[in-house]
């Protein structure tokens, strides 16, 4: 569904991602790992063109986004994204923050984009707030609300950036279980998380990524009972205990 | 000298009312004008254009790096010069605030876009919503509460600029101060008396954009 060729970033001479060549296929729940500044969350960005690539192809159900002729923002309405620090919209409604996109992009009609906004907050027990505005909530529904706003696109893939990273930890489990939900009914998902034993459990592949490459991949039991590489052992050794 | 300000006062308060009126409405014309043209300058300053980009900003740096008086002057008596026509004073004069104005806007509209979080144009664009899109519905509603007190306090500077129209006895309340002063031959008294006029106005404007700003960022 994603698939990624030799993809280079560099941020003026710092070089972040040093070649990155993957596969990520529908249905696959892909996890993404490392230490910080080994380019994870610029792998993440890359894959919806928020950063654009200076070498390498990303070919996006069988489009190469990087081409200049392609229209990415009709591409980016399939790739929902979920940001670390939320990123709802404080001058609009919950409600208004979900039917946005749909509505302005010409997918939903006003009264169909309400509908599918209800029947998602529903999902992530947010029914009741549709009508408050984004600071009357706490961070885990902020990010909740995040989740929906992107999947009122109906997107095909979910990009998540350290989704629960900025939350209180009383708020982790909560956004968590949205994801897993989502996971369950089959969502394509990558995610790029510090949550090792939620990337473990839901993922079906987990990839560990160091100084701007893929490091290692595999499934969570063989990546992390017994990781071959002996940077991703370092890692973690350091992150669990 | 307390005998002579009140003196002053009751003889001459109709011509400072009009010097007061004149500066009012020399004031908001130079905002309100500035403000459209300004928010024009800011978006070619913003353009993907790069030629556009540098004319915008060519503007905006001479006009900051350049005194007020000059730019007077120059419209005063360099545009009538160049259009080969008889302009009136007033029109010159107001032209110069405009222009003036516009380039402080421009960069107070900029600075107002650039204070919305790149987070918030980040998750618009990651929907799928263009450039304009983006700008229009998320960027823009979130600026203008950034923008607002400024363009308020940019009035309150203009209302004090406005005495360097008394070079050309442009009717403003400084030009009226010139006018008794040089009929009474007095220069202290009209000038306190003017100066608390300026004083109150501006005082009493920072005040409400203090109070404004206050319920803006309860709002929040």
């Amino acid at each position: 569904m994603i698939k990624t060729i030799g993809l280079h970033k560099h941020f003026g001479k710092l070089h972040v991602l040093k070649g990155v060549d993957e596969e990520i296929h529908k249905g696959e729940v892909v996890s993404v790992i490392g230490p910080s500044g080994s380019g994870k969350s610029t792998f993440l960005r890359c894959l919806n063109l928020l950063e654009v690539p200076t070498g390498g192809q990303i070919i996006f159900e069988g489009v190469d986004i990087t081409d200049k002729a392609v229209n990415i923002n009709l591409h980016r309405q399939k790739m929902g994204m979920v940001f670390q620090q939320f990123n709802v919209f404080p001058h609009l409604s919950v409600m208004e923050n979900i039917t946005l996109a749909p509505t302005t992009l010409g997918k939903k009609s006003q009264s169909e984009a309400r509908e599918l906004g209800l029947m998602l907050l529903e999902r992530v027990g947010l029914k009741d707030k549709a009508a408050e505005y984004p600071k009357r909530l706490s961070g885990g529904q902020k990010q909740r609300l995040a989740i929906v706003r992107a999947l009122a696109m109906e997107p095909d893939v979910m990009l998540f950036d350290e989704p629960t990273s900025a939350l209180d930890p009383e708020m982790v489990g909560e956004v968590l279980e949205v994801i897993r939900s989502l996971v369950e009914g089959g969502m394509t998902t990558i995610i790029v998380t510090h949550e090792m034993g939620f990337a473990k459990e839901v993922s079906d592949r987990v990839l560990f990524m160091d100084e701007g490459i893929i490091a290692e991949s595999g499934p969570p039991a063989q990546l992390f009972g017994n990781p071959q590489n002996p940077r991703t052992q370092e890692f973690l050794s350091k992150v669990l205990h | 000298m307390l005998a002579t300000i009140l003196n002053v006062a009751t003889r001459f308060w109709p011509l400072f009312l009009k010097g007061l009126q004149v500066t009012l409405l020399y004031s908001a014309a130079t905002v309100f004008f500035g403000t459209i043209l300004g928010a024009v300058i800011c978006f070619l300053r913003m353009a993907k254009i790069k030629l556009l980009r540098f004319v915008a900003t060519a503007y905006i740096e001479i006009i900051r790096g350049t005194p007020l008086l000059l730019q007077l002057y120059f419209f005063y008596f360099g545009l009538p010069k160049m259009l080969g026509m008889d302009i009136h004073q007033n029109v010159s004069i107001l032209l110069a605030l405009i222009i003036n104005s516009s380039g402080y806007v421009a960069e107070i509209i900029r600075s107002g876009i650039q204070a919305v979080d790149s987070g918030q144009t980040e998750a618009a664009r990651s929907l799928g919503l263009n450039g304009s899109q983006t700008m229009l519905k998320i960027v823009l509603p979130q600026a203008v509460k950034n923008i607002l007190p400024s363009l308020a306090n940019e009035f309150v500077m203009v209302i004090k600029e406005t005495s360097l129209v008394s070079t050309f006895f442009g009717g403003d309340l400084m030009s009226q101060y010139k006018t008794i002063s040089g009929a009474l031959y007095l220069t202290i008294e009209p000038l306190v008396l003017v100066g608390m006029i300026y004083f109150v106005v501006t005082f009493t404007l920072s005040k409400l954009v203090a109070l404004y700003e206050r319920r803006l960022a309860a709002s929040d």
